[in-house]
């Protein structure tokens, strides 16, 4: 693991050398009061006061919606023509270690039954410069499912703030180092002219004492308790469905396949889907719908993240970002249910 | 106040008649509150009333919570803005007014959002609904606690979203355009506005139809502009503004605008500002020999 150092003041010059090359350079910037990830042009767009931005890589990774397949129905057959999508290089700068670690939760899913190279493709040309965190909110969560402020896995780069304003970079991967390499006229070598900048203090995150991980998966695993309707039609009676959670958080993959066009032809799109909707799991042909009611897919979100995912892959179902309980209209908190269920 | 609320409803759930009463409550960090559903006497203190208390809980007497209409009668706390929309529910034929028990909440005003609080309800926190609100004495209601206030609401609508009305009203039609699809550009399609509006109880949502699909569900700006102007329509005469549209939306797009500018024109062209009558019906869900003829030249 080398160091190196990142002068703020230089961003614009990386950003610059990056995208003149045709890269996309995303960053975490205001936009209408929010924080969000876009694409950015110089330094002063990209604003470093934040915990985590509203969207996550998920966007660029794996996008709201996205054309897979252009069809034309003509006289005899329908021709069918798949799209080859060519991403451009890109940077994403600024990501926090939970949604770094959550990179790898994509790729499992994404890589698993099936390669979908509309996510490896991207996977593949986006390099992650990660940022430690020196602030946290109560919403944060993180070390209480086995991430840190300061983890560096799914960041190709790791940077921690300077009291300076700076960044001390770590190179955490062969890539990472790579394009240090590529533009070490701007990374320089560690704390320059002798200077000491010391590192920021990282934030402490303090695990949920309320919280047992084991006797969640041990809850979890008995069917028993998964058909106690009572327990968990109380704790999410209040959820309306609206899926904010699922398209905010970095873990949840689920997309529906739509055809939209007219009676000669269209394009077959690719778009996100969530499991809280009420016909997400509406069966062809009869209309049965095994989760009918707003609690039974609520409970579906729980077990899928504690327990279907991590029975299937290593990599996590939820990495603590916080942003389902930000952005819940009914403050509907998953640290509160892994909580009661801790009691139980 | 709040004591006379916790009281009130273990009155009513002792009695017997109310199985379940919709109130807010505190999470556990007690940093915002949260809706709660009481259905024993011993838990009422668990009832609060604050400036956080935004939610509007009418939306749990809507039709599609199956759960909790099998909890039994319900009794709601409710601010005179949520009261508005009960009465429109009432007016359509969703909720039967001998149904519900409505415990009306005495409302000095509440936070635009809840991460705005610090300790003080101050003006500048406060969402343009509550400067211009007619009923913070509930206007409708079978029970009311806290003491009556005496607010007079500005004559002409007034505050940031009919200023910003009043500034895209004077735009070119271009300009309004372009305002309209950079906001709707950011829209997810998550659906949260419609699912978080008590007066958007479609079972199945015409966006939900999809032999043939109606309104395209990705989010493109066409599919975007689509889906919002078709629930903005789908609202307009209805809306009582009580703004969780906005509040629930992840990406923060002013719905607020398009929706009260809609209320603006119904009130013009028909004279009438939802949900102050549960008798009185939306005037674009019905036919009345009355309505005006004016627009046919």
């Amino acid at each position: 693991m080398s160091e190196s150092y990142l002068k703020k003041e230089n961003l614009t010059k990386l950003i610059e050398a990056f995208t003149g090359g045709g890269g996309v350079f995303i960053a975490p910037t205001v936009e209408d009061r929010q924080i969000f990830y876009r694409p950015v042009s110089t330094g002063e767009e990209i604003t470093f006061d934040y915990i985590v931005p509203k969207n996550s890589h998920k966007e660029i990774l794996f996008p709201q919606t996205e054309v897979v397949a252009n069809y034309r129905i003509g006289k005899d057959a329908v021709d069918v023509e798949g799209v080859e999508i060519d991403p451009p290089e890109t940077v994403f700068f600024g990501i926090r270690p939970c949604d770094a670690a959550s990179v790898a939760s994509l790729r499992s899913v994404f890589t698993w039954d099936f390669i979908d190279t509309y996510y490896t493709k991207r996977e593949e040309k986006t390099l992650f410069i990660g940022v430690a965190c020196t602030i946290a909110d109560d919403s944060c969560f993180c070390t209480t499912v086995g991430v840190t402020p300061d983890g560096s896995e799914g960041s190709d780069l790791l940077l921690k703030e300077t009291e300076g304003g700076n960044y001390i970079v770590e190179v955490v991967t062969e890539r990472g180092g790579e394009f240090v390499k590529r533009f070490d006229d701007i990374f320089t070598g560690p704390a320059p002219g002798g200077a000491v900048d010391g590192m920021k203090p990282i934030v402490d995150v303090p695990v949920l004492e309320g919280v047992n991980r084991e006797k969640i998966h041990d809850f979890l695993k008995n069917t028993d308790h998964y058909e106690n309707n009572a327990l968990w039609g109380e704790m999410a009676r209040k959820c309306m469905g609206c899926g904010a959670c699922t398209f905010g958080c970095p873990t949840c993959h689920c997309f529906d396949i739509i055809d939209e066009g007219t009676a000669f032809g269209g394009e077959r799109r690719k778009n996100w889907d969530a499991c809280q909707f009420d016909f997400f799991t509406t069966h062809a042909g009869g209309g049965h719908n095994p989760r009918d009611t707003q609690y039974k897919r609520w409970r579906n979100r729980f077990m899928c993240k504690f327990n279907y995912y991590p029975n299937k892959f290593t990599s996590k179902g939820c990495v603590g970002c916080g942003r389902c309980i930000r952005v819940c209209p009914v403050r509907l908190d998953i640290t509160e249910v892994m909580e009661d269920i801790s009691q139980q | 106040m709040e004591k006379a609320l916790q009281d009130k409803a273990r009155e009513l759930l002792e009695a017997g008649d109310v199985k379940v009463v919709i109130g807010y409550g505190w999470n556990k960090r007690k940093t915002q509150t949260t809706p709660v559903f009481i259905t024993d006497p011993a838990d009422v203190e668990r009832l609060v009333f604050n400036p956080l208390c935004v939610n509007n809980l009418s939306l749990y007497l809507t039709r599609q919570y199956k759960d909790i209409q099998a909890l039994g009668k319900p009794a709601i706390v409710a601010k005179g803005c949520d009261i508005r929309t009960i009465a429109v529910l009432i007016a359509e034929g969703q909720v039967a007014r001998d149904g519900i028990v409505i415990i009306g909440a005495v409302c000095n005003g509440v936070v635009y959002r809840q991460e705005l609080w610090k300790g003080e309800l101050t003006p500048e926190i406060m969402p343009t609904k509550c400067h211009n609100c007619d009923v913070r004495n509930p206007h409708i209601a079978d029970h009311i606690v806290g003491d009556p206030v005496d607010f007079q609401p500005p004559d002409d609508p007034s505050g940031m979203v009919y200023d910003k009305i009043g500034a895209l009203d004077g735009q070119e039609d271009g300009d309004r355009w372009s305002f309209w699809m950079e906001h709707f550009e950011r829209c997810v399609k998550c659906y949260a506005c419609s699912k978080i509006c008590p007066l958007c109880y479609c079972e199945r949502c015409i966006v939900e139809k999809n032999m043939p699909q109606w309104i395209e569900t990705s989010a493109h700006a066409r599919g975007n502009l689509a889906w919002n102007l078709t629930r903005a329509m789908h609202l307009a005469g209805r809306c009582t503004f009580c703004g969780e549209c906005e509040r629930a939306c992840p990406v923060d797009i002013p719905l607020n605008l398009v929706n009260q500018k809609l209320a603006l024109t119904i009130d013009d062209a028909f004279e009438y500002k939802s949900g102050y009558d549960e008798n009185e019906h939306p005037p674009l869900i019905v036919y009345s020999p009355d309505d005006e003829e004016n627009f046919i030249k």
